[in-house]
């Protein structure tokens, strides 16, 4: 495992020009393509995606650090009904609810991280995994403040101008692009390599002076964070803040975009958040056959690509090169 | 408010959950012991044996003794299909037999969907009678359930401890290659153990079904709680497993019924959190 990231280590240097034009391109096309086509669906998905893109990419940050979180959506769930209760209640405007509720997802993340960080692998799977049913209890069952399982309708759109599906995607797209950018300089910095380190060994890591927990309680603490604005845009997108967006199914989604796509990059993030998101979709028309499908596709492309659908690229080079 | 019979009351009810909890959580422990596989289609599985219960027994008026067994051993050979097809791919990959299990999962649930529809379906119970003892009364299909899952468990116990096979199974969760290297057919041996794995789940789905009532999302409950009962009594350990599920069961009859269940919910997931934070490998496991 270490030879294979130091091998992609090395290759990263010359590559990285190209890379940035392949961003850059990306999302120049990604900016002016609903203006070309005015398909309303499409542009819903792409909505959506952008979102899922925020929650995805967050994870994968945790997930660099060896740790599988399925609280995710939790604390998504938390920065939520913070932002929508504060602005609601409270008056606030979007700009100043948007950093509350992803500072109340820090603050808790805070308070439990340095608890459940201790524990790994599966054990940290099943912790979060029981946290994540307490926060979606906290949701159900808070009545007074949540609104219980009917949830807080009505959510006000962030402003006028994001009112319109054109504007709202503009405004996913934009805090798709900051958060997964934000990751993104986060792996390729010193600190990236830190979060590499405490993930394929971490008493060495600990051995050569780094302070392990305090990382990956930072890791964690921004990490949940960043998912935060996924969970407050989400809830103004859909006008809706109920307890079902935040449960363990939403976790396991994050997750399985993350394994689905390949654990190992940050563009395997992505692309599972694109295929998770979109081909569900696609396969719209009969409802229980398109789960039925669904699920024998994620069957095939695990037991075909256990790397993820990353993986591809690898076996297509691999072929080229037999050739 | 703890009046005797109320007390015999819930712990009888609490010793049938425990039951059934214990039976879905041997055949998660199984699978993940045996074959490092996280089976998330777990619950889908005690869905079909609570179909197949319904129909030899509801439908076709077995005798209950016979339909039992029966129902489970046929939703148990029918999944060798699936563990062909299926399961044989994600053996000794734990995230990926998480995710494609998710994905059975789905195809499993929303499959009986198409051919049984959502709605709620009810089996006769085995007995509507009573058992009178000294001024306590105890519902008698509730005592069936517990006289079946002790049958089963004992002679599952037996099966581990004393047959080649079990001990086959015992070395192969020990060290897959020093098994290999001794002889043990691994293949065959993780055949058995699915099915065995998978008879208990679907028996346990057909009791649980009929206790409560059969669709074809019932099986998130009983998922859910063999997580947790396997994770309170240590990954893997099949003791643990059978005393997760019995503290659950207890747990959860007990708080339910004089304290509500969202309490009994809280605290019995934060029992098990702090339980894995102090002691990650549960009650009966073996640290790592």
């Amino acid at each position: 495992m270490a030879s294979v990231i130091g091998a992609a280590a090395r290759s990263t240097r010359p590559r990285i020009s190209a890379l940035h034009g392949l961003v850059a391109g990306a999302a120049l096309l990604l900016a002016l393509w609903p203006l070309v086509f005015g398909n309303k669906f499409l542009l819903a998905l792409a909505t959506l995606v952008a979102l899922y893109a925020i929650g995805a990419a967050s994870l994968h940050l945790i997930i660099r650090t060896g740790h599988v979180s399925f609280a995710h959506a939790g604390f998504m769930g938390v920065a939520g009904y913070v932002a929508v209760l504060s602005q609601m209640r409270l008056g606030l405007p979007f700009a100043a609810a948007l950093p509350l509720g992803c500072l109340a997802a820090a603050t808790v993340a805070l308070a439990i991280g340095p608890l459940i960080l201790r524990v790994t692998g599966k054990y940290f799977v099943l912790v979060t995994f029981l946290f994540g049913e307490i926060l979606r209890l906290v949701f159900t069952e808070w009545t007074a403040v949540t609104g219980g399982s009917n949830g807080i309708f009505d959510v006000p759109p962030p402003a006028p101008v994001f009112a319109t599906p054109l504007g709202f995607y503009y405004l996913a797209l934009g805090a798709a692009v900051l958060c997964v950018g934000i990751v993104a300089r986060i792996l390729g910095s010193e600190i990236g390599r830190t979060i590499d380190a405490l993930r394929e060994a971490e008493r060495l890591a600990e051995c050569s002076g780094v302070p392990v927990i305090r990382w990956k309680v930072a890791v964690f603490v921004v990490a949940c964070a960043l998912a935060g604005v996924q969970g407050v845009l989400q809830a103004h997108y859909l006008r809706l803040i109920d307890p079902t967006t935040f449960s363990i199914v939403e976790s396991l989604n994050l997750v399985v975009m993350n394994v689905i796509g390949g654990m190992q990059r940050l563009a395997g993030a992505l692309i599972g958040a694109l295929f998770l998101t979109a081909l569900p979709e696609l396969l719209r028309g009969y409802v229980e056959m398109q789960r039925v499908f669904f699920g024998i596709i994620l069957i095939i492309v695990m037991a075909a690509l256990p790397g993820g659908i990353i993986e591809i690229g690898a076996r297509l080079r691999a072929l080229g090169k037999a050739r | 408010m703890f009046t005797p019979t109320l007390l015999a009351q819930v712990v009888v009810n609490g010793l049938s959950l425990g039951a059934i909890y214990v039976l879905v959580a041997l055949g998660f422990t199984l699978l993940f012991g045996i074959m490092r596989v996280v089976n998330f289609a777990h619950g889908a599985f005690a869905v079909l044996g609570g179909y197949a219960l319904y129909y030899l027994y509801g439908q076709y008026r077995l005798p209950y003794i016979l339909a039992v067994p029966l129902s489970a051993l046929l939703v148990a050979v029918i999944s060798l299909l699936l563990e062909r097809c299926v399961f044989r791919w994600f053996y000794q990959k734990m995230f990926q037999s998480m995710i494609g299990l998710l994905g059975l999962n789905m195809a499993l649930v929303f499959g009986s969907v198409i051919i049984w529809d959502t709605y709620e379906r009810a089996i006769p119970p085995a007995f509507n009678g009573m058992l009178q003892l000294g001024g306590v009364i105890l519902p008698l299909d509730r005592l069936m359930v517990v006289a079946i899952a002790a049958a089963i468990l004992a002679l599952f116990w037996l099966f581990m401890s004393r047959s080649r096979w079990g001990l086959a199974m015992r070395a192969a969760a020990q060290d897959v290659e020093i098994a290999e290297a001794q002889g043990i057919d691994t293949l065959s041996t993780y055949r058995l153990a699915f099915f065995i794995a998978i008879f208990m789940t679907a028996l346990a789905g057909g009791l649980y079904a009929q206790i409560y009532a059969l669709s074809p999302f019932m099986g998130d409950r009983p998922l859910v709680v063999a997580f947790i009962a396997v994770i309170l009594g240590g990954m893997g350990s099949i003791p643990g497993a059978a005393l997760g599920g019995l503290i659950l069961g207890f747990t959860e009859s007990f708080l339910s019924t004089f304290y509500g269940a969202t309490l009994s919910a809280f605290v019995s997931f934060g029992v098990v959190i702090l339980l894995l934070i102090f002691r990650p490998w549960g009650l009966l496991g073996t640290p790592e």
